[in-house]
């Protein structure tokens, strides 16, 4: 079962590496990972996707908050979830025809060409694994001369993680 | 956020005198270390505050660590350690590792190279952070010299509150050098560390229902109970609801030996009826231990008839081996003091009966032969029963790791809590003499440190330490010129091929001779009494090293993979 796990903590160097310590510890994989600040500079917002036993999941979930710097942490499955991933897909377009067609499945997919020189064109999506998938295949007999996807991103849908809250533990 | 403390000093320090200091502040009066390079300005420091900061200067930075543990333990606050970067602080490792393992308050400082130095390779650099991050409770790198009153009351903050656990702090040289005023720090506050002490009443109240009701309540008291100082409570609890206690290792001496409602030491080489009885019990109240392997036995299989009450402070113990049926998260003391009022007398005497049926064939079958033997050489139970009587069950008692320190917690009679002090997670060979040494340093009591003579060879410098600080600790060497337990497993499951685990000592005596220590070795069983008595009796530092029987075995054992009521009371039973 694929897992959300999202964990705040104080923005302070060190906190990763003791997350991902847990899961080599228990020889889970980490399937993807996005960490960045949320805003002020004081709390960082890690999102992260395992798959793996949901009694496991709950016994590393007690374990990272038992990181000191740790102030809150999150697990939750795909239906409790709006999420997103990024991706960057530059298509080869070598003639007018190929140029239009690739042009056509942007268009279709509410993806937007983010450059684009003679040879080619970088189409960036943003949306979930699936439509990303989709248009990777949409693009494949064009030729895709790279490919790359970000990490999940991710929100618990309704009343989640109180976002003052945790920034009022950190002040 | 930070509580500066009222009258701010304002002068300027150096950070190795802001250490100093803050250490001072934090109640800090002794330390044990090693010096180095990169930690050479503190040192210097140091010498200036010889009047308020006893440093202990260790032969080995393990023996710091070690000594630290030995000396937290005793007083029931973080110990100190020092070492210089590289070598030094990985020498510091597999102490910090074992008080991870065995939930033990440190404080330990590391030298680093300067800062301008860091990640270059640099003589004796060492990536202290990124190795200890695994085995201690939070570690941090200072680089400047303004930062280190405040880390220093987070760390000792850190690991001395909730389940304690060893912190380290590795400061660069231009650090400790670097010269700032300095503003003390008494308290810090962490956003998101603060431990659940009080438990939940509802969950007391389910708890309490579940014990009245049960018809065999069993309570098994760990580490928690001494680290909480809920010894009397445990008993309280034990008393009024009539409910018989056991004890995982860490768990012996938080009631007495003696005491009626105790009936023995759990796991691998506990007690006969306490491992069985695990599977007769309804309900089982956990205090404060965490269900290890070596307690538990094979875990499909473990306390199929019971609801399980498990009462810790860390939240991650709770389900993480067993299942549990009421989880309470609180410090020890608390969560017992909420129950006893709700718990009703009941009689119980035909449950504690039991206990005491399986006592005596595990007496007749095993004991009785260990601690009087009428012939052959002279066994480790007798020694540790002998020094039981002799002690009173009053002294603080440190084996070291293997045959004899199953044997030593099979057969000392605890009197006191905080009465044992050993290696129990991690198993820790070469342990017992630095860390009796620290906890003779902390305490009044007499230190007696029971070694084999294959740990003992393991952190024998220390006879240094001791030596030349004075250090008025007994130990008492049980030489089977074996690894005893190795060898066990290697007749028992391995076809006795006994695969380089015989030693070929050298002579102790004269070891500890040439290190200034008096020492004597005893061979006849007629002899042993008084040699014990004379060692105890010796006023300072002293070894008895007792030739015992080669190939002797620990029983009763729960084979590996076996259930705790599959536990063997000989080798062919």
């Amino acid at each position: 079962m694929l897992y959300t796990i999202i964990v705040f903590s104080e923005n302070k160097p060190g906190v990763l590496y003791r997350i991902a310590d847990l899961f080599l510890r228990r020889r889970i994989n980490i399937e993807s990972l996005t960490v960045s600040d949320t805003g002020d500079g004081k709390l960082s917002r890690f999102t992260i996707t395992v798959s793996a036993d949901g009694a496991l999941v709950e016994k590393i979930v007690k374990q990272i908050y038992r990181i000191i710097e740790v102030v809150k942490v999150v697990d939750a499955v795909d239906e409790q979830l709006v999420f997103n991933e990024v991706a960057l897909i530059k298509v080869s377009t070598n003639s007018p025809k190929k140029r239009k067609e690739v042009n056509e499945i942007v268009k279709l997919s509410s993806a937007k060409i983010a450059h684009f020189s003679k040879a080619d064109v970088t189409i960036s999506l943003s949306g979930t694994p699936e439509e990303i998938n989709n248009l990777k295949m949409l693009c494949k007999s064009y030729g895709v001369k790279e490919f790359v996807r970000s990490g999940r991103i991710a929100l618990v849908k309704g009343e989640m993680q109180d976002r003052k809250n945790v920034l009022s533990m950190v002040k | 956020m930070t509580t500066r403390s009222s009258k701010p000093t304002s002068h300027t320090l150096s950070g190795s005198q802001i250490l100093l200091e803050s250490l001072i502040l934090m109640g800090v009066d002794t330390i044990f270390g090693y010096p180095g390079g990169a930690i050479m300005p503190i040192y210097d420091a140091l010498y200036d505050y010889s009047d308020r900061l006893r440093h202990i200067l260790v032969r080995h930075e393990q023996g710091a660590s070690h000594a630290a543990e030995g000396w937290a333990r005793v007083r029931n606050k973080p110990g100190i350690c020092f070492a210089t970067s590289g070598p030094g602080a990985t020498n510091l490792v597999t102490g910090i590792a074992d008080a991870m393992m065995d939930s033990v308050p440190l404080v330990c400082i590391t030298g680093q190279v300067s800062s301008n130095l860091l990640g270059s390779d640099a003589f004796q650099e060492a990536d202290v952070i990124g190795i200890t991050t695994p085995i201690t409770k939070w570690n941090c790198q200072v680089t400047k010299a303004s930062e280190i009153a405040e880390v220093v009351a987070k760390a000792y903050h850190i690991a001395g509150t909730g389940r304690p656990g060893p912190v380290l702090i590795d400061i660069t040289k231009d650090a400790q050098f670097e010269k700032v005023e300095y503003i003390p720090v008494s308290r810090v506050h962490i956003p998101g560390y603060q431990p659940v002490t009080v438990p939940n009443p509802r969950q007391i109240e389910v708890a309490a229902k579940l014990l009245n009701d049960a018809k065999r309540p069993y309570m098994l008291a760990g580490h928690g109970v001494l680290i909480s100082h809920a010894s009397q409570e445990l008993i309280q609890l034990a008393e009024v609801g009539s409910i018989p206690v056991a004890v995982t290792l860490h768990g012996l001496s938080s009631i007495p030996t003696n005491h009626p409602n105790y009936v023995g030491w759990l796991g691998m080489h506990g007690n006969y009826g306490p491992n069985i009885l695990t599977n007769k019990a309804d309900v089982i109240c956990a205090i404060g231990m965490r269900f290890d392997d070596r307690v538990t036995g094979r875990l499909k299989d473990y306390a199929p008839h019971a609801k399980i009450i498990h009462i810790d402070i860390d939240p991650a113990e709770l389900h993480k081996n067993v299942k549990t049926v009421v989880p309470i998260v609180a410090d020890a003391k608390q969560a017992l003091t909420a129950l006893i009022p709700l718990i009703k007398k009941v009689d119980r005497t035909s449950w504690l009966r039991e206990f005491r049926e399986y006592y005596d064939i595990e007496y007749h079958q095993v004991i009785k032969n260990e601690i009087k033997p009428t012939s052959g050489k002279i066994q480790m139970a007798e020694v540790v029963h002998e020094l039981s009587i002799i002690t009173k069950g009053d002294a603080v008692i440190v084996p070291d790791v293997g045959q004899h320190q199953m044997k030593t917690c099979r057969y000392y009679s605890f009197n006191k809590p905080d009465s044992l002090i050993s290696s129990g997670g991690m198993g820790t060979m070469g342990f017992a003499l630095p860390a009796a040494m620290g906890a003779q340093v902390a305490s009044d009591r007499q230190v007696v440190a029971i070694i084999g003579d294959g740990c003992f060879q393991m952190t024998i410098q220390e006879l240094g330490t001791i030596d030349q600080e004075k250090i008025p600790v007994k130990v008492i060497i049980l030489n089977n010129n074996h690894l005893g337990m190795v060898r066990q497993w290697q007749e028992l499951f391995f076809e006795k091929r006994y695969s380089f685990t015989h030693l070929h000592n050298p002579d102790f005596i004269q070891i500890c001779k040439g290190y200034g220590i008096p020492a004597k070795k005893v061979e006849q069983r007629s002899q042993l009494k008084k040699s014990i008595q004379a060692m105890l009796d010796h006023k300072g530092p002293y070894v008895l090293e007792v030739a015992c029987e080669q190939f002797e075995n620990v029983f009763p054992m729960i084979p590996t993979g076996a259930s705790v009521d599959e536990v063997k009371l000989s080798q062919n039973a």
